[in-house]
């Protein structure tokens, strides 16, 4: 049963130059940033905030926000800026970060102050996600990528051992060091807000989830990866003692609903904005940096590669828009059509959360606002509503989800 | 018999690390220890200095199909590797060695600390300091083939490119150059190729040193070659032309005598 759903933009910088990105055959990490003006951020800000605003003050339970660095795909180098941000300027609903980019920190214990303090400023709106970052984070941060696992494991132990146990304490670990844990600013929810874990498909993250478990939230993956997904999620959950339910279960899906379905094919092409790319144009080998991703983790991509699954995750292969389509990483249509689509999704994840991606690219202001309108009218109440079978149980009976039916 | 064939490769446990090692050549020792790419056989180079003496090319630990310790994470670590290979492979000590860029850093910092393990060092093209001018290229923004192509000075002239990487890659030489960039990352990134503390503690060098470096090395550039003939007493140095990183794969002829002229003489 979806309990709550969320708004999600990417708050893209939609201002560079895609001809200049196409000339040099990237738009992040490298790519000069004398393509940024400070007064078109300025502009966009606004823009975007007033439409989270909107969201929460509508309908949806909450916003998602995230962090990506030296990218135009994002305007939110600092998952906790934003989200003081949106701590005071927002009045209801969850602020859902996904995520702390945890091991770009030398200082962690900032993280933990940062994500109390918000967590105060908001009266406990917070909902805490940690998350390794794109490949290029690792560079544009000077992170070493071969011990991002590491790190974020022992980032995580510290910030929580920080939220949970009195201090002072000392911290003598491998990578973070510290003579006293003793943070002043603790969150208000307790123990602490809960954390959530996103990821794309690498299984040691699915079953990091499981082994804490965190709800694992699936950032628009193609519909069929998803058994893979959940059911190494419950394998692992069962080899802790338990049963996983939809609260342990997340999903972030792109989208665009209009008026008509017409209308809303057409303006889903704005989530493949950049270069007709989602995420943007990079060499392999930056989002991909040396030890940033295990064996187990470059098999299970390559052995999507093999089958011929193409996604639009970061790192993966280019996919059209129409393409993107039949493997529901986006659903665009009228509300009937969106709800009969997201319905889909429900029977296959039995999610509890629902992201709703619902704005991406140079989609315009009144556009993105008539969306949430429909979203928050229409699509929310159905789908909360919305009774679907237990996970598993409609496998057998439901169409491959390699051939599903094009829009 | 060619001479090319004239050497072994085989997998030996040294300082309690699997190692893949090639050797090659009669006669007194001669240690190489290659640099952050790897070595990808037994070269042209090798077997030159194999007529002279018996050359002993190990994998470093997480490089080739060597095992990658977890406790290897830095040069100070490899080094002290280095020197308990040399014990544990029985070598008569002391013995000459030749370090390529990391290899090279490495020999340096045994040298440092120990007077008495190398009669005569070479280093080539080697990493540890910081350029006087410009920077080191960053292997870490780049492909593993783009790293090839910046290494060589003219890829299409190198007999050896062309035999080692010239030709398209299987998923094996992918898996096999990740796992290089993969050690590379762990030893060398942060600070980038180079120690802070190295620049003062060359001064402390008693080993007599060669300094062997391509003119037009697009990696690490020759000024840094100059840095180290000042910094280690007695030092000279032999610049090789129309050469990139790789002296001892671009140049090798060239190469192989330079470095036995000042080994000689061989025993």
């Amino acid at each position: 049963m979806v309990k709550e759903v969320y708004f999600f933009t990417e708050m893209g910088y939609t201002a560079y130059p895609q001809d200049e990105a196409r000339r040099l055959g990237y738009n992040n990490l490298m790519f000069p940033n004398e393509h940024f003006s400070p007064e078109r951020a300025q502009q966009l800000y606004a823009m975007y905030f007033d439409e989270l605003l909107y969201a929460t003050e509508t309908g949806f339970d909450g916003v998602m926000i995230n962090e990506h660095h030296n990218n135009p795909l994002s305007m939110m180098p600092s998952v906790n800026v934003i989200g003081a941000a949106l701590a005071r300027t927002t009045r209801k609903g969850r602020i859902v970060f996904l995520g702390n980019v945890l091991p770009i920190h030398d200082n962690p214990l900032r993280v933990a102050e940062e994500v109390a303090m918000i967590d105060i400023l908001s009266g406990g709106r917070v909902i805490c996600g940690f998350v390794r970052g794109l490949g290029q984070e690792s560079i544009a941060t000077n992170t070493n990528p071969i011990y991002n696992r590491e790190r974020f494991d022992e980032a995580h132990d510290v910030i929580i051992k920080a939220w949970t146990t009195p201090g002072p304490f000392r911290w003598e670990g491998r990578h973070y060091d510290y003579r006293v844990v003793n943070p002043w600013m603790r969150p208000l929810q307790k123990p602490h807000p809960p954390i959530w874990i996103p990821g794309v498909v690498s299984p040691e993250s699915v079953r990091w989830a499981a082994e804490h478990r965190y709800p694992y939230v699936a950032l628009a993956p193609p519909l069929h990866v998803i058994d893979e997904i959940y059911d190494l999620y419950d394998e692992v959950a069962a080899a802790r003692g338990f049963t996983p339910t939809s609260e342990q279960r997340g999903y972030v899906i792109r989208v665009s609903v209009a008026d008509t379905d017409e209308k809303a094919y057409e303006e889903g092409r704005h989530f493949f904005w950049q270069l007709g790319t989602s995420f943007g144009v990079a060499p392999r080998h930056w989002l991909a940096p040396p030890g940033y991703m295990s064996r187990e983790a470059a098999h299970s991509r390559r052995q999507q590669a093999r089958v011929g699954v193409t996604n639009i995750t970061p790192g993966g292969p280019a996919l059209s828009y129409e393409e993107a389509h039949a493997t529901y990483q986006i659903v665009s249509g009228n509300p009937d059509t969106v709800i009969e689509k997201l319905k889909r999704i429900i029977d296959v994840v039995d999610p509890g959360y629902m992201v709703l991606w619902g704005r991406e690219g140079l989609m315009s202001h009144e556009v993105a606002v008539h969306g949430i309108d429909l979203m928050t009218r229409e699509v929310i109440p159905a789908i909360k509503a919305y009774q679907a079978a237990p996970r598993g149980s409609s496998r057998s009976a439901r169409p491959a989800e390699r051939e599903p039916a094009r829009p | 018999m060619t001479a090319e064939a004239a050497f072994t490769e085989a997998f030996v446990e040294a300082a309690g690390v699997r190692i893949q090692l090639r050797r090659g050549g009669t006669g007194a020792p001669l240690l190489v220890l290659h640099g952050e790419l790897g070595v990808p056989g037994w070269l042209r180079a090798y077997e030159r200095l194999a007529r002279h003496f018996t050359v002993y090319v190990p994998s470093l630990p997480g490089f080739g199909q060597s095992a990658r310790p977890d406790w290897i994470v830095s040069v100070r670590d490899l080094a002290a590797w280095v020197t308990w290979f040399i014990r544990d492979l029985k070598l008569s000590q002391p013995l000459p060695v030749i370090g390529s860029s990391l290899g090279g850093w490495v020999a340096a910092e045994i040298a440092t600390m120990n007077a008495g393990l190398f009669t005569k060092m070479v280093l080539v093209g080697a990493a540890g300091l910081q350029p006087d001018e410009g920077h080191v290229w960053d292997y870490f923004v780049h492909s593993n083939q783009e790293a090839l192509a910046q290494a060589f000075y003219d890829p299409a002239k190198s007999p050896e490119y062309a035999r080692y990487y010239g030709t398209a890659w299987t998923p094996e030489d992918e898996t096999q150059a990740e796992g290089n960039r993969e050690m590379a990352a762990r030893l060398l990134w942060k600070p980038y190729m180079r120690s802070h503390t190295l620049p003062d503690l060359l001064r402390g060098i008693a080993t007599p040193t060669l300094v062997v470096w391509g003119r037009e090395d697009a990696i690490i550039p020759l000024n840094v070659g100059q840095r180290y003939v000042r910094a280690i007493p007695g030092a000279t140095a032999n610049v090789l032309d129309r050469c990139g990183h790789l002296p001892e794969m671009e140049q090798p002829d060239a190469f192989a005598q330079v470095v036995l002229d000042f080994l000689a003489p061989h025993a």
